[in-house]
């Protein structure tokens, strides 16, 4: 049975075609009909859509017969960003086999070499696919020589494709089955299956993703998750086809979902191995780990009332989301809010808009830190979160730094811009290399704080465009690292530090002061800005008092237009924080991510 | 809240005694011979061949009104006089044929010094236009140039002159704090009008507005905008120069000799209602506030499809329109009657802005004494911001 089952993912760089393609297998294999096809079918979240992102990974089992077999074909659908890498590697370790996607115009790109290594670390067969071939400038000739230096993939073996109009899609589904091999495992084995990803249904709680290793499970089946040791009974179990399908039994080969009264997505991990229950279960799949939150912030409701609302809403997108986390949080500037964990600034991105989409709770976010390690006098480690958590200098024997290496492809115009950005950013070449005439890889380690902020845009605009950028973690590492605290008429706002480099600190303190002096409006009276050091004042700005109103006319025709504006400005104050009694708008939180550059 | 916000029987939101019957009426000309660099109005420059189905459609604009009567009549623009003789005879008849204008009329013309001629200031005197308010914010040339005026110090002088004999009174508009302007050389220009037979003087800052030539000068760093304080200066120069020469500082940007106050803008001020025609014109009229369309051309088109040339339509809730009558009644000197305004519109001001005039009290801006509330010498200074108290919490 399981010889006819081929389980694959497809990784490509975004917008090199995979939700298209993935639309076409599903046409292609009749498992939608025209009817109900709309495009991206797999990416269901509305954000995902607009974003053209895949953020949760998804499965849907294609049914057809060629050559008078009946073929299963299991696309495992997975994020692509590298903020999911994690996530990234529990669906690959589900697959025999993935289909390389490459752009015909675009070649190779960072996220495609993070992806095909990820593949060739699992020991799946590869499919080169060469996308868009119908395009005018398709050059898919060259990109499989590119694809062939980088990768190692063979020319000969690429199937070209146009996931747009169908072309070269039966080959694809022919070399699929050809290529990828069926899955191991036993029907009869004691039961492993692999978690890869999960859901929230609101009215039958946790959906399990899972890859049927070894063994069978039934309905009505007593099971276990090893990792986080709870037992559950199989409500039902099904495949994605692409909606929901109940079966009574997945066997070892095959993909599906498991729903079992679970009431919380926390319960259920990604990487989990579900066996039976007692001293006779499988053993553990191997590379489980806990999500890692790389990046930090600090949310505030603007409007002190609106804490618990702030509170639901948090607690709410966590269950649909177990990798993001939050605990209260007291700022002397900001009152009660939250401080939250991401797996990176997309995440940061995704679960705000979502916060702002599901609730209407107006926020302060502080600027983003990465964690720190810092290692006391006394030899202890503390794990910092915020930047007010930084100790007393004096009290500090190393404080260090989360290190990533960023792979960076570019069109050799641009080696030099490249580079020189990543120098300033304290990168440390690791390696240059080419994957075809003309287009390069370059590698660094950068510490992570100079690669969340802006890295990625400043690559995309020394590049126009061209440059891709991709990183993974090395580790910590000491750096001279201090604390930068920003003052406003001598009061410390926690809130507005940060944790920057000591040679940078003058300049960083500087930029800050002068961007809060910006976007701090005029009072009554003079407002001081200060950057400092521990007690060391390194920068200071000064708002002036404010002398008057603008002396214009004021007639039949601007009343509504003035009583419009002046109620803006009043509604804008609303929401202002006040420090003592300087009020600063939200906008000033990010004034910290000033990096001078601006002038 | 007021009794009248809380009552339970459904009657329309309006003041007690209903929307005041507009008495006033504003005309839109929006031609100009070119565009100075600080002008955002709604303008065209070097379109003369619009000008005739222009006056055709604030003919048929006008015609549905059914000739009400008017105390006050403001061609404003643009420059009005921009417009040729005939073309301006026409725009006049119109008005005339359109409004029931009364004897007592304050009928005020917008003009430029470079585009008056003897002849024009007949047309006007004789078609009932007694009051000239002319654009020369400046008598220094260096000064004009840089506002991108076309006339020269000199002949602003002589066409006030010549217009002070045709028309009675003549007002004049003149701007301070332009770039490189020093105080002395704006009590220059503050001197030259008291000297001229004037008897109405508008003032006013130089404003950088989004989508002029000034506001991307400004912005990249080409003009520089004159220091506060030294606004202020200015500001205070002209209040001192106005009080030395027996005028009175009657609202926040203007000036006027005894009796010569202008009425037309008082009507806005004490959100009495008016009429209005034109591109961007804006009307108030039975509780609602009308903009026309701000496109010469589409204001054109809309009129010669038979479609109504409004833009923007709010009607006004009672609360509001108390918070507007504080808020734009506050620039006035002489202050607001709180118990009155209260009772016009039949809201109490007192209890619905008590937090605003809390703050503004606060402040040092806002004062009562006799039953008025007035702006302090230092709230002269904070209008708007006095304004935004009344107008929101």
């Amino acid at each position: 049975m399981s010889v006819h089952i081929r389980n694959f993912a497809i990784i490509a760089h975004i917008d090199h075609g995979k939700s298209t393609l993935a639309d076409r297998l599903l046409e292609h294999t009749g498992t939608v009909s025209n009817r109900e096809m709309k495009e991206q079918l797999l990416d269901d979240l509305e954000l995902e859509r607009q974003r053209g992102i895949t953020i949760k990974a998804r499965a849907v089992v294609m049914q057809f017969e060629r050559n008078g077999k009946k073929y299963e074909l299991n696309l495992i659908d997975t994020p692509g960003h590298v903020d999911f890498q994690y996530e990234v590697s529990r669906s690959l370790a589900c697959c025999e086999g993935v289909l390389l996607l490459v752009d015909a115009f675009q070649g190779v790109e960072a996220q495609t070499v993070a992806n095909a290594y990820a593949a060739m670390e699992h020991d799946l067969k590869i499919i080169p696919v060469i996308n868009k071939i119908d395009l005018m400038h398709a050059r898919p000739d060259e990109v499989a020589e590119e694809m062939m230096n980088s990768l190692g993939t063979d020319p000969d073996e690429c199937v070209r494709v146009s996931a747009k109009t169908g072309e070269g899609v039966d080959g694809l589904v022919d070399a699929i089955i050809e290529h990828i091999p069926p899955p191991t495992g036993d029907p009869k084995a004691t039961l492993q299956a692999m978690v890869f990803d999960s859901n929230y249904d609101d009215y039958r709680g946790a959906i399990t993703y899972v890859r049927i290793m070894q063994g069978t499970v039934k309905k009505g089946q007593k099971i276990a998750f090893l990792r986080s040791g709870t037992s559950h009974e199989v409500v039902e179990l099904g495949r994605f086809a692409p909606q929901r399908q109940s079966t009574d039994v997945l066997a070892a080969g095959q993909v599906g979902y498991l729903i079992c009264n679970i009431k919380s997505l926390g319960d259920v991990h990604i990487g989990d191995t579900i066996s039976i229950p007692g001293d006779k279960a499988a053993e553990a799949l191997p590379g489980y780990s806990r999500p890692k939150r790389m990046v930090y912030c600090g949310l505030f409701p603007s409007d002190g009332q609106d804490f618990s609302e702030l509170r639901d809403a948090l607690e709410r997108l966590a269950v649909n989301d177990p990798s993001f986390e939050f605990e209260p949080e007291t700022s002397d500037a900001l009152g009660f809010g939250f401080r939250c964990g991401f797996l990176g600034l997309l995440h940061m991105e995704i679960v705000q808009q979502r916060l702002e989409k599901e609730s209407d709770v107006d926020l302060v976010q502080t600027a983003p830190n990465v964690t720190y390690e810092i290692i006391n006098k006394r030899g202890e480690t503390i794990t910092i979160h915020k930047p007010q958590d930084v100790p007393d200098p004096g009290d500090i024997e190393e404080f260090r730094q989360p290190i990533v290496r960023c792979n960076v492809i570019v069109p050799d115009d641009f080696i030099g811009a490249v580079m020189k950005l990543c120098q300033e950013r304290r990168g440390i070449q690791q390696s240059q290399e080419y994957l075809a005439a003309g287009r390069a890889m370059l590698t660094y380690d950068i510490p992570l704080a100079e690669v969340v902020y802006d890295l990625h845009d400043k690559i995309k605009s020394a590049t126009r465009g061209y440059g891709t950028l991709d990183y993974e973690m090395v580790g910590y590492e000491a750096a001279d690292l201090c604390r930068l605290d920003i003052m406003v008429n001598g009061n410390r706002v926690d809130a507005l530090s940060v944790v920057c480099n000591k040679a940078d600190a003058d300049r960083r303190g500087r930029a800050v002061a002068k961007t809060l002096k910006k976007e701090i409006e005029r009072h009554m009276f003079e407002v001081a800005v200060q950057a400092a050091i521990g007690s060391r004042v390194i920068a200071r700005e000064t708002v002036p008092a404010m002398r008057k109103n603008v002396t214009a006319k004021c007639y039949g025709g601007d009343i509504t237009r003035k009583r419009k504006l002046l109620q803006k400005q009043k509604e804008g104050k609303k929401r202002m924080k006040a420090i003592g009694n300087v009020e600063i708008s939200q906008k000033a939180f990010m004034a910290v991510l000033s990096d001078g550059e601006q002038g | 809240m007021s009794d009248l916000a809380n009552s339970d029987i459904a009657e329309p939101d309006q003041p007690p005694a209903g929307w005041p019957a507009p008495r006033s009426a504003y005309i839109h000309v929006p031609f100009c011979r070119h565009r100075c660099g600080y002008c955002n109005f709604s303008v065209v420059a070097q379109r003369d061949d619009l000008i005739q189905q222009y006056l055709e459609s604030i003919n048929a604009e006008l015609a549905g009104l059914g000739r009400p009567e008017v105390d006050t009549v403001f061609i404003g623009g643009g420059t009005p006089t921009h417009l040729a003789t005939p073309q301006l005879q026409r725009l006049m008849q119109i008005v005339e044929h359109r409004f029931a204008i009364q004897p007592n009329v304050e009928w005020s013309m917008e003009a430029n010094p470079e585009d008056i001629s003897a002849e024009k200031l007949a047309v006007m005197r004789d078609s009932g236009v007694n009051r000239l308010s002319l654009g020369v914010q400046s008598f220094s040339d260096g000064k004009l140039q840089l506002l991108e005026r076309s006339h020269r110090g000199i002949e602003a002088e002589e066409i006030i002159q010549l217009a002070a004999g045709a028309i009675p009174n003549i007002s004049i508009d003149l701007i301070f704090a332009a770039p490189k302007e020093t105080l002395a050389e704006w009590t220059e220009d503050l001197q030259k009008a008291f000297s001229l037979p004037i008897a109405h003087l508008s003032t006013y800052a130089l404003t950088y507005e989004k989508g002029t030539s000034f506001w991307t000068r400004a912005r990249s760093g080409n003009l520089s905008a004159a220091t506060e304080q030294l606004e202020v200066d200015m500001y205070n120069a002209a209040r001192q120069a106005a009080k030395q020469s027996g005028w009175e500082h009657y609202e926040i940007s203007n000036f006027a000799k005894s009796e010569s106050q202008c009425r037309h803008n008082l009507a806005y001020w004490h959100g009495r209602g008016w009429y209005a025609a034109g591109p961007g014109a804006a009307s108030f009229v039975g509780g609602h506030r009308n903009v026309n369309h701000r496109s010469t051309t589409t204001y054109l088109k809309r009129m010669a499809a038979g479609q109504d040339p409004v833009a923007e339509s709010e009607a006004i809730s009672t609360v509001q329109y108390a918070r507007e009558l504080a808020a734009f009644g506050i620039r006035m000197l002489a202050g607001i009657d709180v118990v009155k305004l209260s009772r016009e519109t039949g809201v109490d001001l007192g209890d619905e802005c008590r937090l605003g005039i809390e703050e503004a009290t606060r402040h040092g801006w806002l004062a009562a004494s006799d039953g008025r509330m007035r702006l302090t010498q230092q709230g002269v200074l904070f209008a708007d911001s006095v304004a935004a108290c009344f107008l929101s919490d």
